[in-house]
């Protein structure tokens, strides 16, 4: 392939994935008249803040975001945590029953968790969770797919690096800990980064099993504010920027690290 | 270094993870649970704060308000707690007409007749609404109805009234619509594809009362029977409907009607009088928006609307239960309420009243909502159903065939009998009943 | 230190007994209940059998939706593994330009589904949508089963393209730098450097991103009912969300049960069946 289609079909996907993006940013500040113009617009009729002061105006915003950054750094650090050891046993070591219980972490994939709803409410009420970070996270630390990548990637490394680390004395914690971890930091990253925003997204499991305001999360605060109801559509989209835009910086941070890890692991 | 500070950062929300929240219980708090948000919440929770200053003061009782989500959420909340623990259900919780069913069979509701709370000055046909084989299920409190919306500057424009009948409606439709050189239509006289909501009206006002199923639409009992079929309810609907859509200025649109309508490219729209100040607020003044009675099938469609929207559900026999209850649907509750939402107000001791008047004066397109809604029959009911959604959008589907595809009429009544009869036979077998 | 023996058990603990405790166990008690009868408050009056999945299939709308959730699998898997995968081959060589191509493919990761709902309905809104306004065609998207599915399949690629991006792409990157130098001394073209040895390298993590984009496609729900709920005219009700309808909005628990055991073991019993195949070969 050429170098100049290269760029070109780059360029041209580039477009297309960061469109609705671009579309999303532009029309948080469209007039509530902008939306239902003759002909669509590309670009607000003005630039005006009255969307983002709108969704601002909630007076336990900052609250909210307090508690779905705790709860979000938990979880994504926590699944991190449990995913990497059953991984690295499931790929690197052998033992009776490895196959069920193999079998077991991926059937959790079909498993909608919608379904589990009421059954989990009850687990976490039972144990007294209700209204606590606890409660919201603790049925989503285990995530089948995060094991599963973390599988895969294992898979495809290189066993040498392990049969060396042994040979050399280590440990397979210190192995894990100090080899594997780093070694595969971009999937590390992604799993966090992908984690955190779920989590940081999530809404009906969160309203479901707390009550009070303090315990709320950043989506319920949200829908608290009525835009969909009330018609406030450009107030919808500068709600959804407020809480995407933060995530694109640290994405682009994450990035930058992920690449380097990259360079680094190869270059050693 | 970079792994230490991460060992450290999970060792600590291990350590944060265990801190819970403990439960604090108090015997004097009434807790209700709503979905109002936005402007509406704000409103209810100055509502919240007025009890707490007046009646809950002199008898010692604080009210809490927690807002749920979405009527739907609370819902599905309400359902998880009394799976889990009946204790932890709050003591009010405020519903649509959706959980109606739910809360009919279920034994851990107090239903307002129960709970003794004073019903006498409460709009008849909002009681209707929710009444059951067990009484009064819960109080109306945000009421609304089914309205014609319509673009008065074009109507006013063209020199025509809002239409009475089906019929008339498909009279005047070419003269709303518009169509360019090329023969697209460029403006539709009316959008939209009725669903269950609508033929609640639709169906419900033929002959001045019909029933969808029976059982009083399912209020009185579990409904064995449907009766829109047999009784030429929605096949005598399909015939006005074909016709009026005929006219080629008939949309039949399933979503972003109001955009469409404030855009100006349609006339007209069916839509609940609770979105009447989103829809003002949309339209931003490039037209006046009016609003008139939703038009009947024929002439002997007299029924009117049925009231729809949400209430108070009780889940506790408390004296605060009855009395917060009994604050939030009283005449200046219900003024405060209907002037900064847009809902009905339901208690009759206000309609005669200064305050009142100046409000409907001040807002006249509300005011055709409660003149519809006080001259309907309160008997027309909203239906009561297993597998709402899927017949609501089975409707839709049976309408767009019969408008678009040209099938026939009978034959789409016979599916859509089957469908809902389906439905109900299966809610039988699995309930025992 | 830990004991030769336990050791792998202990790794495995917490993610086992957690995948136990908040899906396995809870998902059985559904599966039981499936053959119970259950009352719509939830009391069990006796034994069930078939028959909730009797009723189920007597629904035609039910079998509908297994059929539109068919289709979506055909139509998604393909193209959102031609895209990510396009995207990560055009990028896997690290150049002076690449850095923001790679950002922005994978910025759909940090957007959430709601955010992304909400702008895809706005782009292909009615008849004046900014979507028609680029393509210069006069469509009503929404309003229409063809491309009110090709609608939610393109949103489903945005949902998935930055993760799997990013899996594909750091799999390119770990490719042993001398397995392609020895390729290119024996002359290979670029071409037949990625058809020869990149991809057979990378072959595990394409597998898992296609294994995840199908759990996806076969569950897919929440992507409908925020874009079409299932609309037009019930054209784009997946068997996901027509559970959702039944069990969330209308109160039948136990349908939901029903479908969510048929769906869960329909799905296990594929993936099963590709593992022992992949085993034999």
């Amino acid at each position: 392939m050429s170098k100049a289609i290269r760029t070109i079909l780059a360029a041209l996907l580039a477009a297309i994935i960061a469109f609705p993006f671009l579309y999303g940013f532009s029309t948080s500040f469209f007039s509530v008249v902008d939306f239902t113009d003759s002909q669509a617009r590309f670009l607000p009729s003005a630039i005006s803040l009255r969307n983002y002061a709108l969704a601002l105006s909630h007076r336990h915003f900052p609250r909210y975001v307090l508690n779905s950054t705790i709860t979000s750094v938990m979880l994504s650090l926590l699944r991190l945590a449990v995913s990497i050891p059953a991984a690295f046993a499931l790929t690197h070591l052998r033992f009776r029953g490895q196959r069920l219980i193999a079998g077991i972490i991926m059937a959790t994939l079909f498993i909608p968790s919608d379904v589990l709803l009421y059954e989990n409410y009850s687990t976490i009420a039972s144990m007294g969770l209700l209204d606590s970070y606890m409660g919201i996270i603790l049925p989503s630390i285990f995530s089948g797919a995060s094991v599963l990548m973390l599988y895969g990637a294992f898979l495809a490394g290189d066993r040498d690096v392990y049969d060396a680390a042994r040979i050399d004395g280590a440990g397979d914690l210190r192995y894990m800990w100090q080899i594997l971890t780093p070694l595969y930091s971009p999937f590390d990253a992604a799993i966090l980064i992908q984690s955190f925003i779920s989590s940081f997204n999530s809404y009906l499991w969160p309203l479901i099993v707390t009550n009070r305001d303090r315990m709320r999360t950043v989506q319920i605060g949200l829908t608290m504010l009525g835009f969909a109801e009330e018609g406030e559509k450009g107030a919808q989209f500068a709600a959804a920027m407020i809480v995407t835009i933060p995530f694109l910086a640290l994405l682009a941070a994450g990035r930058n690290m992920i690449m380097k890890a990259l360079v680094d692991t190869k270059e050693d | 270094m970079r792994k230490s500070i991460l060992l450290l950062l999970m060792l600590l929300s291990a350590l944060a993870l265990t801190a819970g929240g403990a439960k604090e219980s108090v015997e004097n708090t009434i807790t209700i649970w709503h979905s109002n948000s936005g402007r509406i919440g704000e409103a209810f929770e100055t509502l919240i704060e007025r009890f707490n200053d007046t009646v809950g003061k002199d008898s010692g009782i604080k009210a809490e308000a927690i807002y749920q989500g979405a009527a739907n959420d609370v819902l599905t909340k309400v359902k998880a707690t009394a799976a889990a623990n009946v204790s932890e259900l709050p003591d009010i919780a405020q519903m649509d007409a959706t959980a109606a069913l739910d809360m009919k069979g279920a034994d851990y509701i107090v239903t307002t007749d129960e709970l003794g709370a004073d019903t006498s000055s409460i709009l008849p046909s909002a009681l209707k609404a929710l009444d059951s084989d067990r009484g009064l299920l819960a109080m109306p409190f945000n009421c609304s109805s089914l309205l014609l919306y319509y673009n008065k500057t074009l109507f006013d424009e063209k020199g025509i009234e809002p239409p009475r009948t089906l019929d008339e409606f498909a009279a005047i439709a070419p003269m709303l619509g518009e169509k360019d050189g090329a023969g697209n239509v460029t403006r539709y006289a009316f959008a939209g594809v009725p669903t269950t909501y609508e033929l609640g009206a639709f169906i419900g006002a033929q002959k001045g009362l019909s029933y969808m199923v029976d059982a009083k639409n399912g209020h009185f009992g579990t409904p064995e029977r449907v009766l829109f079929g047999e009784e030429g309810t929605f096949r005598n609907f399909l015939e006005h409907w074909k016709a009026f859509y005929d006219t080629v200025f008939v949309s039949n649109l399933t979503s972003g009607v109001r955009d469409e309508f404030a855009a100006g490219r349609t006339a007209s729209m069916l839509a609940s009088s609770s979105n009447l100040s989103t829809v003002i607020a949309t339209v931003a003044g490039r037209f006046e928006v009016g609003t008139a009675y939703v038009p009947m099938v024929d002439e002997e469609a007299t029924g009117g609307v049925n009231i729809g929207g949400g209430a108070l559900f009780a889940f506790s026999e408390k004296e605060g239960t009855r009395l917060l209850i009994e604050f939030l649907t009283s005449p200046e509750s219900q003024l405060y309420w209907a002037e900064s939402t847009g809902y009905m107000a339901i208690n009759t001791k206000l309609y005669g009243t200064d305050g009142y008047k100046a409000f409907l004066a001040d807002n006249p397109q509300f005011a055709v909502a409660m003149e519809q809604t006080l001259s309907s029959n309160p008997e027309v009911v909203g239906i009561w159903l297993p597998s709402a959604y899927q017949i609501y959008y089975s409707f839709q589907s049976e309408i767009r065939a019969v408008t678009e595809s040209g099938k026939d009429i009978d034959e789409a009544v016979g599916s859509m009998v089957s469908v809902v009869q389906g439905a109900i036979d299966e809610y039988r077998v699995q309930n025992g009943l | 230190m830990i004991g030769k023996k336990a050791e792998p058990y202990l790794l495995l603990l917490p993610a086992v007994a957690l995948a136990l405790m908040f899906s396995i166990l809870p998902f059985m008690r559904t599966v039981f209940l499936s053959f119970m009868k259950v009352t719509q408050g939830g009391d069990v009056i006796g034994f069930g059998g078939l028959s909730s999945y009797k009723s189920l299939f007597a629904d035609k709308a039910f079998i509908r939706s297994i059929g539109h959730t068919l289709l979506f699998v055909l139509l998604f898997i393909p193209l959102n593994t031609a895209l990510t995968l396009l995207a990560a081959v055009l990028t896997r060589r690290k150049g002076r330009r690449t850095g923001i191509a790679e950002f922005i493919f994978f910025s759909p990761m940090a957007i959430s589904l709601s955010a992304y709902g909400m702008i895809f309905s706005e782009m292909f809104r009615g008849r004046i949508s900014i979507a028609n306004r680029i393509l210069g065609t006069d469509i009503l998207w929404l309003e229409s089963p063809i491309s009110a599915r090709a609608v939610l399949v393109f949103l489903c690629v945005f949902l998935d393209f930055g993760l799997d991006y990013i899996l594909l792409l750091s799999a390119f990157r770990s490719i042993d730098r001398s397995l392609m130098e020895a390729a290119e001394i024996d002359g290979c073209g670029s071409v037949r450097t990625l058809l020869w040895i990149e991809l057979p390298a990378i072959r595990n993590m394409l597998l898992v991103t296609i294994f995840l984009a199908l759990k996806d496609a076969l569950l897919i729900s929440a992507p409908v009912m925020i874009l079409t709920e299932g609309g037009p005219y019930r054209s784009t009700e997946t068997v996901m969300y027509y559970y959702y309808l039944e069990a969330f909005r209308s109160s039948n628990l136990q349908k939901g049960r029903t479908i969510s055991t048929l769906m869960a073991l329909v799905s296990m019993s594929l993936v099963a069946l590709t593992a022992r195949r992949k085993r034999d070969e």
